[in-house]
């Protein structure tokens, strides 16, 4: 070290800092510590004249590094490391004495909150005597995007930034996209018809010249860091040319093999070579090589004889792309409650027990029944009960609310009553999660209208249905402790929205971890909803947690705007400066700190044997400091040294002597 | 040949380990004998505390003391022998760290005189009759030297020019010191003979280390049938390789046993024992705390264990030493 | 031993919920034990078990770790590390005669500046009962003696460690 001058400069902050302690004494005891050439109280440090003062200050004693004492560094380090730049000094050469929140706030005795003050400002002073000039490094960036799913959210996203001239990926695993709400008949609260909302914004995507659709295609690999990811995917053959199919459906007609429609939540088939669902964009047919004949050894061609275009391609195989983007978005929405774990439901056993998702699929003009409500016999349903809370705000299954089923049952209600106008309908429900400017009117229109009769229980979780003669009975305790039942022809569950199945392989690949019930972890819940702890990974939609459409489409919004203000083409970003840095002299390459970092930041050179910091990708934690059993990684701004010379003055600093 | 380098031994408190080392030199010894005059070495050659005395200030060019600080007679010895030495050099773990003699630390004196001179199995004292300060026999008065409260290594008494670490150093080490100071290529003080890195750097095992390690619970040696060429870590087995100094040759993992840590830390290092904490504690394999409890209890004594060697020289030192 | 006995708490204390819960306690004025001494550390993860035993020998009568609630750690899971170290580091206490209740980590959010003052307090009375944990005879006078030595030393390890002044080391001359 050449000359350390060290300037200490304490804040009145108004009367707050001034009333509390001595700031004569502690000027006086600033002085008298090593390496301080100067030690001033000023009265407002942070206002326009403090601020020009310090610089002033900073240059008129040549001083090399500065401590505030003033409020916490997170009220104010920002403003006074600018100053620091301005007077021409590195902006790490700065620390703060918090003596605000530390000691003026909230210790009464004068004398004590002195004594505490002089120990946190001389830990200050000791510590910046060991600070080290730190360079902001920054790097190029991709501005090109990736979405991951191509539901509300993830379709929103994509067209946010699409039309901010970025180029989006958007990787969705079903071969048509619009995610599940493609396949609803209407939408709350407004009931509008779900296809006539969303077909002109699918097909914006569709033709989106700076959106690029991969279907049936996942996500297998990520590497990389903010503003320069590779996202390796992997696209299942299709067996249909893109360019000549108009999914005319011939091929369909002619295929020999039927098998179960995930489309249609299982309730009727479709075939080997298929389109989705009626309505399904981009309309195109797909083959399915579990199903179809010729990768069960058998010599099958019907469809490519039926074909009109000579679309089918059976040679096609899957094929794996690597996208380079800058960020990433993911949207991969929900899963139901899986409603088998919940016997006491009879889902499965009984018949006429159905999912909303079900529902859904049974009250819409291209589901199974082309719309008619009716029973698995082909009858009419006279009454119909729906169950609120199925297998959620229960510590048995799952606690969340999912906070859309008591409004989207109140569709259903409408539904019913719109096609069998006098059937009964009852709901089970225990609260009613209402929320919003929109729900509860909705649902008041809805129950006077439909007539529904809303029966108040005690536990869903506890209900349990059996069969009555081939219908199902709903046992259910009131609110009045009563063991009551009804039988009923139909029976619709309101599962608890969850994370999706492969919610988890997806978040060990971006290093995202899952909370509760499978959905992606925020970076922060209130402030930061669709950051996640990995910077350029964003998450939107039902894969952070449950909404409704509205919801969905704001954080895909949300997303692509944090994308756009945080990635702008030709800007550089800047890294963090405070991070880990390997002494390779010393590094003996025990690999114990490469399974410790959060980030994957360190990387192991096989020619050297040593370990490494990748410096973009390092947030600066320090558990590797903490852990490096050869000393060999220092925490930059954060080292051994100067956390060392802190211990080491508040340690010792007794203010013992002069108790009285 | 007039002037042949005048090379000088002792020990301290030290078990005759690192003596045992110099006399591993085998028929090197002869050659050190040939180019270097011994003029002092207590455990091999018949001289006597005035012999040195005697010697001009400086006279000996090198002194390898071995062995930890515990009498007042080891802090006179270290004090002349500093002075009539141009170079003096830490000779083995006790000298470099506190040693195992270290340990004596986490004791106090007086439990460590009624151990040892009572409750052992095998004494039979049962009037506790200890050493004492002072004995009188009619005019006689036997005075016994000092016993500290305190182990300490050579360096807390007296400057030392190079550490030669290891207990005891492998004999190729003690050559390379001797052989430093005879053809006159001597590294800049404080150098520690040995490797700057930790031992893994020259692991055989190194390449079993896999990049991500979480053990359910740690093995001691007998508890299981390790696997002659996995890394001892990756076996549940506490190997202090990783937080200490290499320069050894892997000897102990050479022949199947994990590293025990004499050693020392590295340069960066300050504490031995608190890095192996951090070490072992990164392994663990469990976020709750009560589990994490229980793997703790599969480490018997991890004071000891942690600070083998370096409790002297450890930021603690030794046990907190409370007035009375 | 005497309750006028004022302990001295190291408390390290992570950015990102630790350290605004007390932040938070200082903006509601919420008094409590001016004892505690505080070090900001990115993370909990970062506390080295050096830094524990350093602040013990150097004169802290209890240490505080204190970090983000399990599963909010804003790196992930740098409070699972401390909470690792911690346990094991409290393993090590007997041999050193330190008493357990010396060494404490808890977690503390942005938002708990009551849990934030109640730990404080309770570990500073807790401390205050269990008295000084080194020798303070005469405090003025050994505090500086021992307050030198002990600069030695640390400027020592420091010099060790800036490469630089190392290599400045005087070489011993050869032959005189």
């Amino acid at each position: 070290m050449s000359t350390v001058r060290i300037g200490v400069f304490i804040c009145e902050c108004g009367p707050n800092i001034k009333n509390a302690v001595d700031l004569d004494g502690l000027s006086r005891f600033a002085r008298g510590l090593d390496n301080v050439v100067v030690a001033e109280r000023f009265a407002l440090l942070c206002s326009l004249e403090g601020k020009d003062t310090l610089a002033k200050e900073i240059q008129r004693h040549r001083l090399t590094r500065v401590v505030i004492a003033a409020c916490s560094p997170k009220e104010h380090e920002h403003t006074f490391k600018q100053v620091m730049a301005q007077a021409g000094l590195n902006s790490f050469l700065l620390q703060i004495a918090n003596i605000r929140e530390q000691c003026a706030w909230v210790i009464s005795d004068k004398t004590r909150a002195t004594q505490k003050a002089q120990a946190i400002l001389e830990a200050a002073v000791n510590r910046v005597a060991r600070h080290e000039p730190l360079e902001i490094r920054e790097i190029a960036c991709l501005p090109d995007v990736v979405v991951v799913g191509a539901g509300m959210a993830g379709i929103s996203a994509a067209l946010t930034l699409a039309q901010k001239d970025r180029k989006v990926h958007l990787v969705e695993k079903a071969p048509c996209i619009g995610g599940k709400v493609a396949r609803y008949e209407d939408l709350f609260p407004n009931l509008e018809c779900a296809s006539c909302v969303l077909d002109p914004l699918l097909d914006a995507v569709l033709h989106h010249p700076n959106i690029q659709l991969w279907t049936l295609s996942e996500v297998k690999n990520v590497l990389g860091y903010f503003g320069n990811y590779t996202v390796e995917i992997i696209t299942k053959a299709r067996h249909v040319d893109l360019q000549t199919c108009i999914g005319c459906g011939a091929c369909v007609e002619v295929c020999p093999v039927s098998v179960q429609n995930e489309y249609n939540e299982g309730l009727d088939t479709r075939k080997a070579v298929y389109l989705p669902y009626p309505g399904a964009l981009p309309n195109l047919a797909a083959i399915d090589e579990t199903h179809c004949l010729r990768w069960q050894s058998q010599d099958c061609e019907s469809c490519q004889q039926a074909c009109p275009f000579g679309s089918i391609d059976y040679q096609e195989t899957d094929r794996n792309m690597s996208l380079k983007a800058g960020a990433v978005v993911i949207a991969t929405g929900f899963d139901l409650f899986d409603v088998t774990k919940a016997p006491q439901y009879g889902y499965g056993k009984i018949d006429n027990i159905y999912t909303a998702l079900e529902f859904e699929r049974l009250v819409n003009a291209n589901g199974p029944t082309q719309g008619k409500l009716i029973l698995k016999d082909g009858r009419v349903p006279e009454s119909i009960v729906l169950i609120h809370c199925v297998g959620s705000r229960t510590p048995r299954y799952h606690q969340h609310c999912s906070g859309v089923c008591c409004s989207y049952l109140f569709k259903f209600a409408h539904q019913i009553r719109k096609k069998i106008p006098d059937a009964t309908i009852t709901s089970l429900y225990t609260d009613m999660c209402l929320p919003g400017k929109e729900a509860q009117p909705f649902s008041d229109k809805i129950a006077q209208k439909t007539g529904l009769k809303k029966i108040r229980i005690k536990d869903p979780a506890a209900v349990t249905i059996t069969q009555d003669h081939g219908r199902p009975r709903v046992t259910y305790t009131d609110a009045c402790d009563a063991s009551k039942s009804v039988v009923a022809d139909m029976v619709v569950l309101a599962p608890a929205i969850t994370g999706t199945k492969d919610a988890s392989s997806l978040g060990t690949l971006f290093d995202i971890p899952l909370g509760g019930s499978g959905f992606f972890v925020e970076e922060q819940t209130s402030l930061a909803p669709v950051s996640t702890p990995i910077e350029g990974v964003f998450v939107a939609g039902c894969a952070q947690g449950p909404k409704e459409i509205q919801a969905a489409v704001s954080q895909g919004q949300a997303a692509a705007g944090k994308i756009l203000s945080q990635l702008v083409p030709g800007q550089k970003r800047a890294l963090e400066a405070m991070t880990a840095a390997v002494d390779t002299e010393l590094c003996s390459g025990c690999k114990i700190c490469l399974g410790l970092c959060p980030y994957k930041a360190i990387v192991f050179d096989d020619t050297q044997q040593v370990a490494g910091i990748e410096e973009v990708l390092c947030r600066g934690c320090g558990i590797c400091a903490a852990t490096c059993p050869s000393g060999a990684i220092s925490a930059r701004h954060f080292t051994d040294a100067q956390l060392g010379a802190e211990i080491e003055s508040l340690a010792r600093h007794t203010g013992r002597e002069n108790r009285s | 040949m007039a002037h042949k380098p005048k090379i000088a031994l002792y020990w301290c408190s030290s078990c005759g380990g690192c003596e045992e080392s110099v006399v591993d030199l085998a028929e090197d010894i002869l050659a050190v004998a040939e180019a270097a005059e011994i003029v002092f070495w207590p455990v091999a050659l018949d001289a006597k505390y005035d012999d040195v005395a005697r010697l001009d200030d400086g006279a000996i060019t090198a002194t390898l003391i071995n062995g930890a600080i515990r009498l007042d007679e080891h802090v006179s010895m270290a004090r002349l022998l500093r002075k009539k030495s141009r170079l003096l050099f830490a000779h083995g773990s006790c000298a470099h760290l506190g040693g195992v003699v270290g340990l004596g630390n986490f004791f106090t004196n007086e439990e460590i005189l009624n151990r040892v001179y009572c409750d052992v199995p095998t004494v039979n004292n049962p009037d506790r009759v200890l050493p004492r300060p002072e004995t009188r026999q009619g005019t006689t008065v036997l005075k016994l030297t000092g016993l500290h409260d305190m182990v300490r290594s050579l360096h807390q008494v007296v400057d030392v020019d190079y550490t030669i670490p290891g207990c005891p150093p492998p004999p190729a080490l003690v050559k390379e010191a001797v052989m430093m100071v005879l053809e006159d290529r001597l590294p800049p003080k404080g150098s520690i003979v040995a490797d700057t890195r930790a031992l893994c750097y020259t692991c055989p095992r190194k390449e079993t280390r896999p990049e991500m390690l979480e053990v359910p619970s740690f093995k001691r040696v007998y508890e299981i049938e390790w696997d002659p060429e996995q890394c001892f870590l990756n076996q549940g087995v506490v190997c202090m390789g990783p937080v200490t100094r290499g320069g050894c040759m892997a000897q102990c993992i050479q022949a199947n046993m994990p590293c025990r840590g004499c050693f020392g830390p590295v340069d960066n290092v300050r504490d031995q024992g608190a890095k192996s904490a951090s070490l072992l504690a990164s392994l663990m394999e469990s976020t709750d705390e009560e589990q994490l409890k229980k793997i703790v209890e599969t480490i018997p004594d991890p004071g000891g264990l942690f600070y083998r060697y370096s409790l002297a020289s450890s930021i603690m030192k030794g046990r907190v030493r409370r007035r009375p | 031993m005497t309750n006028d006995f004022e302990p001295i708490i190291v408390g390290f204390l992570c950015n990102w919920c630790s350290y605004e819960g007390a932040d938070a306690a200082g903006r509601a004025r919420q008094c409590y034990p001016s004892n505690l001494r505080v070090i900001r550390v990115m993370c909990s993860g970062r506390v080295d078990p050096q830094f524990v035993f350093q602040a013990f020998k150097q004169g802290a009568d209890g240490v505080l770790i204190l970090g983000c609630h399990p599963g909010d750690c804003h790196y992930k899971d740098g409070n699972r590390q401390a909470l690792k170290r911690y346990t094991l580091i409290k393993s090590m206490l007997d041999a050193f005669g330190i008493e357990q209740d010396r060494l404490r980590l808890d977690w503390i959010s942005a938002a708990e500046q009551e849990k934030f003052v109640q730990v404080v307090s309770e570990m500073t009375e807790r401390v205050r009962q269990l008295g000084p944990l080194m020798p303070r005879a005469n405090p003025l006078k050994k505090l500086d003696s021992n307050r030198s030595t002990r600069i030695e030393n640390d400027m020592r390890f420091l010099q060790r460690k800036h490469k630089k002044i190392s290599t400045k080391a005087r070489k011993i001359e050869s032959t005189k």
